[in-house]
C-alpha cells in the first residue's frame, strides 16, 4: 500500500492517504475535509467533531473478510432524518479493493460499489417501500427496505470520495435472502449501488473489539438528572439511547450526545410495567436487560386494544423485545425484510404465515431508555401473521417530508416466539396474571399426540395384516339338519352333530342359513367336548321379514346369521343345536349350520381402532374450539377447522 | 408427556388386540359351563339340567 503524505493546505500540519481510492482527508489538526485531486489538494470545509456513538470500532483496526485482511481508515458519521446517528467506516483491503462498514443498531453491514447499469437502477419517484431491484446481484431479488435521507455530519481519516459537510441526500437500503443487503446512494448521478451483507463482527475477525467496555458501561450504568425534576436518571446504553422515560416525573427526555431536554409529560403513573426495569433474564443463552418499556394500542372497530412491550438490550447481540398482549408474553427479535417471501402468502425459513391483524398501532406510553427517538402519539402500520408459536410482525411508516417529492420511510419486520407465562415468571422472579383468551401465537400445546395417533394406526393396521397372514382360516364342518314340526309355539326341538375336531387358539365361527321367509328360526347351541364335558354356549337367531307399507317395500333381517366365539382347548366336540321357529311352528324346518376357525374379527380390529383413537378425538375437539377462540379475534376470517399451528 | 403417555396405553390396547388375535379371543362370547361326567354320551346330553328352554326369537 503506498502512502501519500502532504501538508494541510488549511493549517500546514502532515496529512497521508494511505488508500489509493481515497479522495478525502480530514486533517486532524483543523478538521478540514481535503480533497486531492489531480493537480493539488484542495479545502473542501470544515466537518464537525464526531458525535460519541460509543461503537466498538476505531481507525487502524485491522480485520479480515474471507481471508483477505483490511484496515479500518476512514469514518463518516450520518445523521438519520428521525435524528439518530450511525458510523460507515471505510475499509481499505490488502488486495486493493475498498469497501464500507456500515454500524447502525448493533448490527454490522459490509457493502462494496457494485458496477450496475444507470438505468436498471430505479429512480427516486418510482421507488417504494418493498419494491423488488432485480438488477442487484443476489440470490433472490433484494426489496427496499428504508428509504431515507441522510445528513453527512462528520468524518476522520480518509474517505473515498468527495465528502461535503452538511450535505444532505437520499437513499435507499435493500435486504435480500441470507443477510444479503445493499443500499443505493442517491447523491450521486447517476446513483451508486453498494451491496453486500450483514455481518457480525466475530466474522470480520473483531469479536472482541469494545464489547467489554459496552457490558461493563452497562452495568454501571451512567448517571444523569431528569432535566425536569432533578431526580437519578440512569442510563444503560448511553451510547445507543436517543430517549428516556424519566421513573420520577414520568417525562419524556430527548437524548443527544449526553445531553438531555425535556419533551412531555407522559402522566403520572399512567401504565404500571410488570417487570421492572434494570432487571436481568435469560433468553436463548444470552443475559438481557430490561431497558424500556413502552405501551402500544390499535383501535378496531371502535375499540382501543392496549398491549406492552419491554426493549431488551445485550451489549454484544443488540436488541431485542419482550412482549405482554392479554397476560400472552412472546420473545421477539428484528427479521432481514429480505429473508421474508411475500409472493402471494407470508413465507419466513420455509413457514407459510396467515394474517391476523392489520391496524395503525401507536405509542401510547413510554419508560426507560429507547435506541430510537420514540414519542408519543407515533404511529405505524402495523400487520401481524401468525403460525404459532410464531409471529411475524411487519411495520410500516411512510413520511412525506416537506417541501419534497419523495416519499420516505421504513418497513421492520419482526418475529415474535410465544413464552409461557411461567417461563416468565420463573426468569423474572415475578408473579404475573393468567390469560383469558387464546393469543394470535399461542401454541396448541397438545397437538403431539396426532403423530403418535397415526404411529398406533400403522402398527394396529400391521399387526392386523400379521395375524391375517400368520393365521389362516380352516372349515370345520358343514352340516344341515332337519327339524320335524313342532306340538305348540312353545316347544324346541333338539338335535345333534357328528363329533368334529376343533384346533386350539383359533377362534370359531358358526354360521346358520335357513329359508326363513316372513318368519324365523332360533337356535341355541353348545359345542360339547367329549373329553371334559366344557360347554361353550352360543345363540343363532336368524330372521327374515319383507312386506309392503305404504306404498313401498321394505325387508328387515337376513335368512343367515353368523357369532364368532373365543377359541376353544383343541379336542374332539359335538355340536348340540336346540331349535325353536315361527310363526309356522306346525311345519318342518331346516337350518344349515357351518361352522370354521380362525376368521379375522372385524369387530376386534374396528374396537381396538376405537379405543386407540378416543383420546386423539377429544383432543382434536379442543383444538378446533382453541382454534376457534384464537381466529373470533382476527380481523380476518379464517377456517377455524383447519388448524393454524399443523 | 401427554403424548408418551397416550402412546404407551396405545401400545398396551394394540398388544391386547394382537394377544386377542393370536389365541382367538373373541369379546362378548357367552360364558363356558361343565358337563358332569354322567351327563355325557347322546342319553345324557339330553337330560341336562341347563340346557336351554322356552321362546327365544320371533318377531
Amino acid at each position: 500500500m503506498s502512502v501519500l503524505t502532504a501538508n494541510c493546505p488549511s493549517c500546514g500540519a502532515p496529512i497521508s492517504f494511505k488508500s489509493g481510492s481515497s479522495i478525502v482527508v480530514i486533517c486532524n489538526y483543523c478538521r478540514s475535509a481535503i480533497a486531492r485531486t489531480d493537480r493539488e489538494l484542495r479545502d473542501i470545509g470544515r466537518v464537525a467533531e464526531l458525535a460519541e456513538t460509543g461503537s466498538p470500532l476505531q481507525l487502524g483496526l485491522h480485520g479480515a473478510w474471507r481471508g483477505v485482511n483490511f484496515e479500518l481508515t476512514g469514518r463518516a458519521q450520518m445523521g438519520h432524518e428521525a435524528g439518530g446517528v450511525w458510523d460507515e467506516w471505510y475499509a481499505t483491503f490488502a488486495n486493493g479493493s475498498t469497501g464500507w462498514l456500515a454500524e447502525a443498531q448493533g448490527r454490522f453491514y459490509l457493502t462494496f460499489a457494485e458496477k450496475i447499469n444507470p438505468t436498471a437502477i430505479p429512480p427516486l419517484d418510482r421507488l417504494r417501500l418493498g419494491l423488488s431491484v432485480g438488477s442487484i446481484p443476489a440470490a433472490t431479488p433484494p426489496i427496499v427496505a428504508e428509504i431515507g435521507v441522510a445528513r453527512t455530519l462528520g468524518a476522520i481519516g480518509e474517505i473515498p470520495y468527495e465528502l461535503t459537510p452538511g450535505q444532505t441526500f437520499y437513499y435507499a437500503d435493500l435486504s435480500g435472502s441470507a443477510n444479503m443487503f445493499a443500499t443505493i446512494d442517491y447523491s450521486d448521478t447517476p446513483p451508486t449501488v453498494y451491496s453486500g451483507q450483514i455481518v457480525t463482527l466475530a466474522e470480520l475477525g473483531l469479536a472482541d473489539a469494545g464489547a467489554a467496555e459496552r457490558e461493563a458501561r452497562m452495568v454501571t450504568a451512567v448517571s444523569l438528572s431528569c432535566p425536569n425534576c432533578g431526580g437519578p436518571l440512569a442510563l444503560h446504553a448511553p451510547d445507543r439511547t436517543e430517549r428516556v422515560g424519566c421513573p420520577n416525573c414520568n417525562s419524556l427526555i430527548d437524548v443527544n450526545q449526553g445531553k438531555l431536554s425535556f419533551l412531555k409529560s407522559l402522566g403520572a403513573g399512567k401504565y404500571k410495567p410488570d417487570i421492572q426495569i434494570g432487571s436481568f433474564a435469560e433468553f436463548n443463552g444470552a443475559n438481557y436487560m430490561v431497558l424500556g418499556f413502552v405501551v402500544r394500542s390499535v383501535e378496531i372497530a371502535g375499540m382501543r386494544y392496549f398491549w406492552s412491550e419491554y426493549l431488551l438490550y445485550h451489549p454484544h447481540i443488540g436488541f431485542r423485545w419482550l412482549v405482554n398482549s392479554d397476560n400472552h408474553w412472546s420473545f421477539v427479535q428484528g427479521v432481514a425484510p429480505g429473508d421474508i417471501s411475500d409472493a402471494g402468502h407470508i413465507r419466513y425459513k420455509g413457514k407459510s404465515f396467515r394474517i391476523f391483524q392489520d391496524a395503525p398501532a401507536q405509542v401510547e406510553y413510554v419508560m426507560g431508555e429507547f435506541y430510537w427517538k420514540v414519542e408519543v402519539g407515533e404511529t405505524v402500520q402495523a400487520t401481524d401473521y401468525v403460525n404459532p408459536p410464531e409471529m411475524l410482525s411487519r411495520e410500516l411508516t411512510v413520511n412525506r417530508r416537506e417541501g419534497s417529492k419523495f416519499e420516505t420511510g421504513e418497513v421492520n419486520w419482526s418475529l415474535g416466539t410465544y413464552v409461557q407465562r411461567k417461563e416468565i415468571e420463573k426468569k423474572f422472579n415475578v408473579q404475573l396474571q393468567s390469560p383469558s383468551n387464546v393469543a394470535p401465537n399461542q401454541p396448541f400445546l397438545y397437538k403431539s399426540i396426532y403423530p403418535y395417533w397415526a404411529v398406533l394406526a400403522a402398527i394396529l393396521l400391521i399387526t392386523a395384516l400379521v395375524t391375517i397372514i400368520a393365521s389362516g382360516s380352516n372349515d370345520v364342518m358343514t352340516k344341515s339338519f332337519h327339524f320335524e314340526p313342532l306340538q305348540n309355539a312353545e316347544a324346541t326341538q333338539v338335535t345333534f352333530s357328528d363329533a368334529f375336531e376343533l384346533v386350539a387358539r383359533r377362534n370359531i365361527r358358526v354360521q346358520g342359513t335357513s329359508g326363513v321367509n316372513n318368519s324365523w328360526i332360533y337356535v341355541a347351541g353348545d359345542f360339547i367336548n367329549d373329553d371334559t364335558g366344557l360347554v361353550q354356549t352360543f345363540e343363532l337367531p336368524v330372521e327374515y321379514y319383507y312386506g309392503v307399507e305404504d306404498g313401498e317395500s321394505w325387508t328387515e333381517g337376513s335368512q343367515s346369521a353368523s357369532t364368532l366365539l373365543s377359541a376353544l382347548p383343541a379336542g374332539k366336540y359335538t355340536l348340540r343345536l336346540e331349535a325353536q321357529w315361527g310363526p309356522q311352528f306346525a311345519e318342518p324346518a331346516n337350518i344349515t349350520i357351518k361352522v370354521d376357525q380362525g376368521h379375522t374379527s372385524v369387530f376386534n380390529f374396528l374396537a381396538t381402532l376405537i379405543a386407540i383413537s378416543i383420546i386423539p378425538a377429544g383432543i382434536a375437539f379442543w383444538h378446533f374450539n382453541f382454534e376457534r377462540r384464537r381466529w373470533s379475534e382476527s380481523m380476518f376470517t379464517h377456517s377455524s377447522s383447519s388448524s393454524a399451528d399443523e | 408427556m401427554l403424548g408418551k403417555a397416550y402412546f404407551a396405553i396405545g401400545l398396551a390396547v394394540i398388544l391386547l388386540f394382537g394377544a386377542s388375535s393370536f389365541l382367538g379371543w373373541e369379546l362378548g362370547t357367552p360364558s363356558r359351563e361343565v358337563l358332569p361326567a354322567d351327563a355325557r354320551g347322546p342319553n345324557g346330553y339330553r337330560s341336562f339340567h341347563f340346557w336351554h328352554y322356552g321362546f327365544h326369537g320371533g318377531k
